[in-house]
C-alpha cells in the first residue's frame, strides 16, 4: 500500500456567490503523477492553490503528508517548503539573478551556507538545462528558460510533492516541449506530481491518472487509458471532442 | 561689481540658513519616513480599525495647508496645552506629519505594484509574510518608489520655506532679514532662488544615479 501524499476530503471554495469548487475528494499517493483536465473555470487551478493554502479552502479538509493545512497548529510555511509549486506566469524574482533565485529559499529557511546553496543550484540547473544561465536575470531568458528555472527554484527546497499551475500556458509554442521534457523527466524520477495543464499529450503520457473537472466537481477519474481511450461521461467526452 | 559685493557679504547668513533648512527637512523626513512606513503597514494590515484610522489620518494631513498646522502646532497646541514649543520643534513636527501622509501612500503604491505573484511564489517556498516582503516584495517596491520618494524630499525641502512664517531662521527667512538691512530685494531673492535650484537639482541627479544603479536585473 503507498503512502497517501495529498489528500482532499469534500474540498469546497467560494468566492463570495460563487462556488468554485463543491467537494472535492481525491487522494494522491507518494510517486503518482495525477494531471488535472478540464474547461477553464472549472475550478482546477483553484483545487490546486488550496493544496498549499494559496487559496483558503471554506470547507472540506487537505491533507498532506499527514498534516491538515488548515489546522492552526501545522505550520503551513513548513508545510509548504514540502510543497513546490510552479506557476502559469512563471514568477521569478526579477530582482535576482537565477542562481539567487534558486538559493534564496534554501538559504533562508533551511539555514543552508551560500556557498553549499550555490553549488545545489548548478546542480539543479544542469538539471533542467541551463548550466549557462547561472548568472542571467530572469528578463534575459525566454519564457520556457524562464520557467526551467521556476522548476529549479522549487526543487531547491527539496519537496516531495510539486503542484504545476498550468506550467506551460503562457509559453510560445515552440518553448513548450523544453518544459514538458524537464517535467517528464521529474515524473521518471519518482516525485509526486500534481499537474493542471491543457497539454493533453502529456497528460496521456505521463500521467498515472487523469482527473477530468468541471464546474466544480470532478466529473471522471481514471487512467490515461480510461480518459482518453473510452470515457464514460457524456461531458468528458463532449470535452475531449473539442480539444483533441 | 557692486552686485557681486552684495551677495558676497550676504553669503555667510545665506549659508548659514541653507545649513538650517537642509537640518530640519532630514531631520523631518527621518521622522516622515517612519511615520509614512508605519501608516502604510496599518493600511495594508488585516485590522480594518488600523487601516480606517491611518486613512483618516492621510485625508486630514492631505486636507491641511503646511501653513495652517505650523500655526496650529506653535500657537495652538503651546497654547492648549501651555508650552512653549520652539520653531525647530514646530517645523520638524508639521513637515514630519506632513510628508508621512504622502510617503505612506507612496510608500503603498509601490508596495502594491509588485505582481501579486511575487508574494504568491515567495509563500508556496515557505517563506512566512514578513521574509517573503522583506526579501521579495520591499527591494522591487523601493525601486518603483524611489522616483516619487525624491519628489516628496523635494516637496518637503522647499516647504521649509513656509516655515519662516513661525520664525525658524531657514534659507528664505534668512534672506528676508538680510533685506530689511540692506534693502537689496533683487539681489537676494535672485541668490537664495539660485541656491534652492542648485540644491534641488544636485539632490535629482544623486537620486537618477541611484535609480540607474539599482536598475540591475530589470533591464
Amino acid at each position: 500500500m503507498a503512502t497517501v501524499k495529498v489528500e482532499a476530503k469534500n474540498l469546497q471554495k467560494s468566492f463570495g456567490m460563487l462556488d468554485v469548487l463543491q467537494g472535492i475528494d481525491l487522494e494522491v499517493t507518494e510517486g503518482e503523477v495525477v494531471c488535472m483536465i478540464g474547461p477553464s473555470g472549472s475550478g482546477k487551478s483553484t483545487f490546486l492553490r488550496c493544496l498549499n493554502r494559496l487559496e483558503e479552502p471554506t470547507g472540506g479538509q487537505v491533507i498532506v503528508d499527514g498534516f491538515d493545512i488548515m489546522d492552526k497548529k501545522s505550520d503551513i510555511n513548513k508545510i509548504r517548503e514540502n510543497i513546490g509549486m510552479v506557476f502559469q506566469q512563471f514568477n521569478l524574482f526579477p530582482h535576482l539573478s537565477v542562481t539567487e533565485n534558486i538559493m534564496m529559499a534554501p538559504v533562508d529557511r533551511k539555514k543552508m551556507d551560500k556557498a553549499a546553496a550555490a553549488q545545489k543550484a548548478q546542480q539543479l540547473l544542469k538539471k533542467v538545462g541551463l548550466s549557462d544561465k547561472a548568472d542571467a536575470y530572469p528578463a534575459q531568458l525566454s519564457g520556457g528558460q524562464q520557467q526551467r528555472v521556476a522548476i529549479a527554484r522549487a526543487l531547491a527546497m527539496e519537496p516531495d510533492i510539486m503542484l504545476f499551475d498550468e506550467p506551460t500556458s503562457a509559453l510560445d509554442p515552440e518553448m513548450v516541449g523544453e518544459v514538458l521534457a524537464v517535467m517528464q523527466q521529474l515524473a521518471k524520477d519518482g516525485m509526486t506530481m500534481i499537474v493542471v495543464t491543457h497539454e493533453m499529450g502529456f497528460a496521456r503520457e505521463v500521467s498515472d491518472r487523469v482527473v477530468f473537472m468541471d464546474g466544480g466537481v470532478v466529473v471522471e477519474v481514471g487512467t490515461p487509458e480510461e480518459i482518453f481511450g473510452h470515457p464514460r461521461e457524456q461531458r468528458t467526452i463532449d470535452f475531449l471532442n473539442k480539444v483533441l | 561689481m557692486k552686485f557681486f559685493e552684495i551677495v558676497g557679504s550676504a553669503m555667510p547668513s545665506l549659508l548659514q540658513g541653507l545649513l538650517k533648512t537642509l537640518e530640519i527637512t532630514a531631520v523631518s523626513l527621518v521622522f516622515a519616513t517612519m511615520i509614512g512606513l508605519l501608516l502604510c503597514m496599518m493600511q495594508l494590515s488585516n485590522s480594518k480599525v488600523l487601516g480606517v484610522i491611518a486613512r483618516i489620518y492621510v485625508d486630514c494631513m492631505r486636507g491641511l495647508p503646511v501653513m495652517v498646522l505650523s500655526f496650529f502646532i506653535y500657537f495652538g497646541v503651546a497654547q492648549a496645552l501651555s508650552i512653549r514649543i520652539s520653531s525647530d520643534v514646530a517645523s520638524v513636527m508639521t513637515l514630519a506629519l506632513n510628508a508621512g501622509a504622502y510617503l505612506s501612500e507612496i510608500f503603498r503604491g509601490g508596495i502594491q505594484a509588485v505582481n501579486i505573484g511575487q508574494m504568491e511564489a515567495a509563500r508556496s517556498l515557505g517563506l512566512p509574510y514578513g521574509r517573503a516582503m522583506r526579501k521579495v516584495i520591499l527591494p522591487q517596491a523601493i525601486r518603483i518608489v524611489i522616483p516619487s520618494m525624491v519628489n516628496q524630499f523635494i516637496i518637503t525641502l522647499k516647504d521649509t520655506s513656509i516655515l519662516s512664517i513661525i520664525g525658524m531662521v531657514e534659507l528664505t527667512q534668512s534672506g528676508k532679514l538680510i533685506i530689511a538691512r540692506n534693502f537689496k530685494s533683487f539681489e537676494i531673492w535672485l541668490t537664495v532662488g539660485v541656491i534652492y535650484i542648485v540644491v534641488i537639482t544636485i539632490l535629482s541627479r544623486v537620486s537618477r544615479m541611484i535609480e540607474r544603479r539599482m536598475a540591475v536585473g530589470n533591464r
